[in-house]
């Protein structure tokens, strides 16, 4: 019941269209501006008379990662603007109270909101991801599907906890734009921890893009991925609960006061 | 010049089509929500122009800032 209210919610602000255009867009554009890179140079780069010019077309797998990237910035970028009011709005409207007067518990309506986050940045991605496998098969080269599906799903999971943490800050915070500068500030700490120490951040969610690298480059992941996996859905469940925990908690203390 | 003529006629169409198309859709849904939308951030004619004229980050900014809360 809830979960439909949210989607209903979505339609209405037309984020249910326009969140994954965006993600099609990167993820063909990306593709098409590498094969055409040197061209694109050719014209407008004014290099001089004579130069010798030989960029390679990239292979598959740089692309790949290429466009994992940029939904790690823009993408990211994109979901968190759009999700960021996803509780503290309502709550700076007071209009979870109408729906929490009713017999629906904080679990529910937290979880509710959960899954359509969910729905939504995955459902995206998936579908950007598509776009980007698609184009790169047909310009640059043929890859081994079954690392691309896995390496996808990987990457899903990293997304699944940068959501988590989203759907964290909402409930507790109340200001719409603390939340956003939070949430990216956090994967990009996180992201640059873990590249530029990874000994350290093995367990660290953020590894798990690496891994997926690792995937699509050598065709396996690397050491200590069993256990960065299991970490990390962990810490999305733990976070979730966390959430549900303090947000009742909270909640509470502001009706009594 | 006649290089780039040339090289615009060696452009493979039917790969930038796709994404000529989807900025597009994502143009007309804004442009069409902006014009039915009495509750907006901002004057209208501005996000009009926004929409029209900045090129696929428009519409996304239209809808992330644009849309007035309810």
């Amino acid at each position: 019941m809830l979960f439909k209210k949210e989607w209903t919610e979505s339609v209405r602000s037309y984020k249910i269209l326009w969140i994954p255009v965006v993600f099609i867009l990167l993820g063909i554009t990306q593709p098409v501006t590498s094969y055409y890179f040197a061209d694109i140079i050719g014209q407008f780069g004014g290099l001089p008379e004579g130069a010798v010019m030989d960029i390679p077309i990239p292979t598959g797998a740089e692309v790949i990662t290429a466009t994992l990237g940029q939904f790690g910035q823009i993408g990211f970028l994109v979901l968190v603007l759009a999700y960021m009011g996803i509780v503290a709005k309502e709550k700076n409207h007071g209009t979870q109270i109408l729906v929490l007067v009713k017999p629906v518990s904080y679990t529910n309506y937290l979880t509710a909101k959960w899954a359509h986050l969910l729905c939504i940045s995955l459902g995206s991605y998936a579908m950007g991801y598509i776009a980007a496998v698609y184009y790169t098969f047909l310009l640059i080269e043929k890859m081994v599907i079954a690392d691309l599906i896995y390496g996808g799903i990987i990457y899903g999971i990293w997304i699944a906890f940068v959501m988590t943490v989203i759907l964290c800050l909402s409930a507790l915070l109340n200001s719409t734009a603390f939340v956003a500068f939070a949430g990216l500030g956090l994967t990009v700490v996180l992201s640059l921890l873990s590249s530029l120490t990874p000994d350290l951040m093995t367990l660290s969610p953020a590894m798990l893009t690496s891994h997926s690298q690792n995937l699509y480059q050598t065709g396996q992941v690397g050491s200590g991925f069993g256990l960065n996996l299991a970490f990390t859905l962990v810490l999305i469940i733990g976070i979730l609960i966390g959430t549900i925990y303090l947000f009742h908690k909270k909640e509470i203390a502001q009706h009594t006061t | 010049m006649n290089e780039a003529v040339n090289a615009l006629q060696e452009l493979n169409w039917g790969l930038i089509a796709p994404i000529l198309l989807l900025q597009f859709i994502l143009m007309i849904v804004a442009l069409f929500d902006c014009l039915k939308n009495e509750n907006l951030n901002g004057p209208k004619w501005l996000w009009i122009l926004v929409i029209l004229f900045i090129n696929t980050l428009g519409p996304i900014v239209y809808f992330i800032f644009g849309r007035g809360n309810r």
